[in-house]
């Protein structure tokens, strides 16, 4: 093979650019362990009561745990954290666990559908892919293909795809995209993704990172949380403090709880900046224009904008002082707002005062494969995709792993919008919302019946590519097809020369993966023996993976935050569109047993409510279960009363997640979605949805219901413990230490 | 055994209080739990790990609401009563499964049988035995018993094809009128203990976990055998100064015992709960 050749193939294979591509040999093999074995070994599917884990990758969630599945008598059962993976480390999350339900789901679609005279009818794939053909023939600019965050080799069969229709349109839309977390973090320490070590700090100083739940990587920050907890005679116990409008799980274990109003998070940072740089061993690590442009967030200041009192800003700036490293982290409530990111840089600046950065703020390696890394998405993608659509330039648009006829804000008129497209393709597993709007439904294998390659955006330790294999046959082997299969043909239509080696993304996965092996770590010298390694373990080290490097520029930083909004006396209360890890975007309404397993903190099942504190419901009027209207600018929405302490006063928080009006038994018609009414106001230098921005006010109807949930069922009465010693509580300086183990 | 010897013999395997001689009562196994309440997040993974490890059917909002819920663990979440209008140290969540008493309050009042100590220390559950009466849910202190009050199987909102294929195969699908509980994952350890006995020897430290206890993201939950002194558990309940067959430790005799974390739910009730719990932590100076 030529040069030419040599380099045209790497791209189409996803490892283009790639300087590793070129290195020598690998090691021999490392030893396999004692269960793991590669699928491709069909023998092991029939051993009559003898369960076999094969290893695969998570896909509920972008963290990319490495995960291995229990298969039986060829049936998958149940997953569990693959140890053999740097993120997951053995251990799998609830929604992790639930993956099974979306395969065995009883709404999965399992046969191609096509709208005939309005209604989605039964078609043939052969069908399905000549009028696909057919419809993007000479698409050009008109063609767009609308995806969730994506990574791999999936990323570059859909790039490659849209580049042949001669498209620029691929939107990576994520709603929790935490765009303006990247952007500061650039513009902070240089590098938009660091690391953040968790169990190397003393203290943690969250604002709304909800780390332990659904932030980044959770699985992994649990497992570095259990560290950072942990006392013995040799290490301290980590100090967590978080601030936040609305109680997140991490919350809910924090040390010092602070209800801080919602957008003032960074005043309250930039107040301990101010503090901070009275301490000569602080000053020094920043310049003097940041001293000087922090002067005028005194304390009056912070105690004016932030509500929060004198005593706990002294109590949070003690504990700073004290304890180093320290880490400090922002996260989705800090960043919703006009001015997010210049609250995250703010927040950010702590570190480079603190002197944490290359202790707890570190820079992970460089993902080698530029086509492979992940495309983390966020709103703006949609917006313009929107706006295509409204502007009636988009004539066919594709849809995979993003539901935005439901995820987006009601103003936006998505629904409306995509009636200007002629022809719209949803790749789905469900009739969501956005299916059923689609002209044509294609049903996609499941996560566990699929092949793939992901590269998580979080990479605690060094680089790893995670394989994704089928645990399991086909349940309708007829019906469903793996995404890959689907738009290899569809390049074959278009580049046959290209594309015709690969018969199909099983073989293109495998030959991508050999073309490539000198770049992993103890990679076999034999070809089959590597793909078979490669499968039975389930990840790929990247064998020399090349820092990057953090650059700190504190002086070139805005901190000039604007003063608090005025108060709107019609719409006196701030909406918090929460996120449950269980549903994150509401992707994952529709497996049973997510909806059944209460909300960690209200312990409610079934349904949406809408959190309200004690003191401020007593002003409307509201008791537990009254059906309250919900009223923003934008739109109404009626949800449950249920009186939570963990709130700023003035902050009303509803979860995001349910709400559905398809998506199958489990997901319609079960609470509403929060999404619907939120304000057109945009995070001004990223352009995101600023979903924390909405402003609402609330009215009580005559209705009231039971709230169903888990703790004691008396409305308004506080769960209680009646004195006995159930959940005990020692405080820290009173714990026993033990020798370290 | 048979009920009738068992009855017969009922001395033998009911005790009124472990005998506080662990080699004795339980030779080779002892299991037992430790769980960290300042590790534990409250995040519910282990209950969804348990949802799909034991065949758990989901009941759907109607039959929630009338308390039908069928959950083997569930987690607790408390406030701290002082601080009820902003809870300032958080939130207070612990995991609550069957504690599989030593001397279970359940066992005494099933009319059957169907409920007794297992050689390894386990409160088991003989499906086939249960007839239904209740009595054990309404006499255990930690309400962690839960009763089929239909025939899941055949109810749309538990398994409608295909989600039986994800049923485990080791264990059964209950029917109405059935007892059921936490059992510590004992097709698990059935399987660990059968392995071991056919290598000649006693499962090893960590070989074998219940669904929780494996899932738990912050690894929380430690599970072992305590009739094995190295194990991780038994260590924890040595260090912890808990003893199994005491009512009240000696270390929470004075009044201070010294910062030592480990405590057992309802103790003073004698039935000797296999559960240790250490004591959620909060820095006051924060």
């Amino acid at each position: 093979m030529n040069d030419i050749d040599r380099r045209k193939l790497l791209k189409l294979l996803g490892w283009s650019s790639a300087s590793l591509a070129v290195a020598g040999c690998g090691n021999p093999p490392e030893s396999g362990t004692g269960t793991a074995e590669a699928y491709s070994e069909p023998g092991d599917f029939n051993v009559p009561g003898v369960g076999v884990y094969y290893a695969s990758t998570c896909t509920l969630c972008e963290a990319g745990c490495g995960i291995k599945g229990r298969v039986r008598e060829g049936r998958i059962l149940k997953l569990e954290g693959s140890p053999e993976c740097a993120i997951s480390k053995g251990r799998l999350c609830g929604l992790g666990q639930a993956s099974v339900q979306h395969h065995y789901n009883p709404d999965r679609l399992k046969e191609p559908l096509l709208r005939v005279n309005g209604n989605l009818q039964p078609v043939t794939w052969d069908k399905a892919l000549s009028l696909i053909a057919e419809k993007t023939k000479d698409a050009g600019d008109k063609f767009a293909f609308l995806t969730g965050p994506l990574s791999g080799h999936l990323k570059v069969l859909v790039q490659n795809y849209v580049e042949v229709l001669g498209s620029k349109n691929h939107f990576v839309y994520d709603l929790l995209a935490n765009k303006a977390n990247q952007l500061a973090a650039e513009k902070v320490y240089g590098i938009s993704n660091p690391q953040v070590q968790i169990a190397k700090a003393k203290l943690i100083l969250s604002f709304g990172a909800d780390f332990l739940n659904c932030w980044e990587s959770p699985v992994h920050f649990s497992a570095e949380y259990a560290q950072f907890r942990k006392a013995n005679e040799g290490k301290a116990r980590g100090v967590l403090i978080q601030a936040e409008p609305k109680m997140t799980l991490t919350g809910a274990n924090a040390d010092r709880w602070i209800a801080i109003k919602a957008g003032s998070e960074g005043v309250f940072a930039l107040g301990l900046v101010n503090a901070l740089l009275e301490d000569a061993h602080h000053a020094k690590n920043v310049p003097a224009s940041v001293a000087e442009a922090v002067r005028k967030y005194d304390k009056a200041r912070v105690d004016r904008e932030t509500g929060v009192s004198e005593e706990v800003f002294g109590r949070v700036l003690a504990q700073l002082r004290e304890r180093s490293p320290s880490l400090v982290l922002s996260g989705p409530s800090a960043e919703g707002h006009i001015h997010g990111a210049q609250n995250a840089a703010a927040i950010m600046l702590l570190n480079v005062v603190l002197g944490n950065v290359g202790k707890t703020i570190t820079a992970p390696a460089k993902i080698p494969f530029p086509q492979m890394a992940p495309a983390a998405g966020d709103t703006s993608a949609l917006i313009a995709f929107n706006q295509a659509l409204s502007q009636g330039r988009l004539q066919t648009v594709f849809f995979h792993g993003a539901n935005p006829v439901f995820t987006a804000p009601g103003f936006m008129k998505v629904r409306e919008n995509l009636k200007k497209a002629a022809f719209k393709v949803a790749f789905a597993h469900y009739r969501d919302e956005t299916a059923e709007e689609a002209d044509l439904v294609l049903p996609l294998d499941s996560a566990l019946e699929d092949w793939g390659t992901h590269v998580a955006a979080y990479q605690p330790d060094g680089v790893q590519i995670h394989m994704q294999q089928p645990l399991m046959e086909r349940l309708y082997p007829q019906g469903t097809r793996s995404l890959g299969d689907v738009l290899l043909t569809l390049l074959k239509q278009r580049r046959p020369d290209e594309y015709n080696p690969f018969p199909d993304y099983y073989a293109y996965l495998k030959s991508a993966a050999i073309k490539n092996k000198a770049a992993f770590k103890d990679a076999a010298a034999d070809d089959e023996e590597f793909w078979y390694q490669t499968l039975s373990h389930g990840v790929l080290n990247v064998a020399k993976p090349e820092p990057q490097r953090i650059a700190l520029n504190p002086g070139a930083l805005d901190l000039d935050l604007p003063k608090p909004a005025e108060e709107d006396l019609h719409y006196p209360l701030r909406l918090v569109p929460s996120v449950r890890a269980n549903f994150r975007d509401g992707r994952h309404a529709n497996l049973p047993w997510l909806q059944e397993t209460p909300d960690p903190l209200t312990t409610i099942v079934w349904g949406s409510w809408l959190e309200i504190h004690p003191k401020t419901a007593g002003r409307w009027g509201i008791a537990e279960g009254d059906i309250v209207e919900v009223i923003s600018k934008s739109g109404t929405i009626k949800a449950q009363a249920y009186l939570f302490p963990g709130l700023e006063p003035n902050t009303v928080a509803i979860p995001i997640g349910n709400g559905h009006e398809a998506m199958g038994r489990y997901a319609k018609d079960v609470g509403v979605n929060p999404l619907k009414i939120l304000d057109p106001v945009f995070e001004k230098s990223t352009g995101e949805l600023a979903l924390h921005a909405t402003r609402v006010k609330l009215r009580r109807t005559e209705d009231n219901r039971t709230v169903v949930k888990d703790e004691g069922w008396r409305p308004g009465v506080v769960n209680t413990q009646m004195n006995r010693k159930i959940v005990a509580t020692l405080a820290a300086d009173k714990i026993k230490l033990f020798p370290e183990e | 055994m048979s009920i009738t010897r068992m009855f017969r013999d009922w001395d033998k395997y009911r005790k009124a209080s472990p005998s506080g001689d662990l080699e004795k009562d339980h030779p080779d196994y002892k299991w037992a739990m430790a769980i960290d309440l300042d590790i534990c997040t409250g995040c519910n993974a282990c209950v969804v790990a348990c949802y799909a490890e034991n065949n758990v059917p989901t009941v759907g909002k109607d039959r929630f609401e009338h308390g039908q819920t069928m959950h083997w663990l569930r987690i607790e979440r408390y406030w701290n009563e002082a601080d009820a209008e902003t809870p300032h140290r958080g939130a207070q969540f612990m995991p609550m499964m069957c504690q599989q008493c030593a001397a279970a309050p359940c066992e005494t009042v099933c009319p059957v049988g169907a409920t007794n100590q297992t050689p390894d220390g386990l409160n088991s559950q003989v499906y086939n035995r249960c007839i239904g009466s209740r009595y054990c849910s309404a006499n255990c202190p930690y309400k962690v018993r839960y009763f089929n009050w239909y025939d899941y199987p055949e109810q749309e909102v538990a398994w409608p094809e295909p989600l039986p294929m994800q049923l485990n195969p080791d264990l059964t699908v209950r029917s109405k009128g059935i007892m059921e509980k936490c059992t510590f994952c004992i097709q698990r350890l059935r399987a660990a203990q059968s392995t071991a006995r056919t290598e000649g020897r006693l499962v090893r430290d960590g070989e074998v976990l219940p669904a929780c206890a494996q899932s738990c993201p912050s690894g929380a939950i430690v599970f072992g055998n305590l009739a094995d002194p190295y194990s991780q558990v038994a260590k924890l309940w040595r260090q912890q100064q808990v003893e199994l067959h005491k009512d009240k430790q000696d270390k929470d005799k004075t009044g201070d015992n010294g910062g030592v974390r480990g405590y057992r739910i309802l103790e003073e009730l004698r039935a000797y709960p296999s559960v240790l719990y250490l004591e959620r932590v909060r820095d006051t100076k924060a």
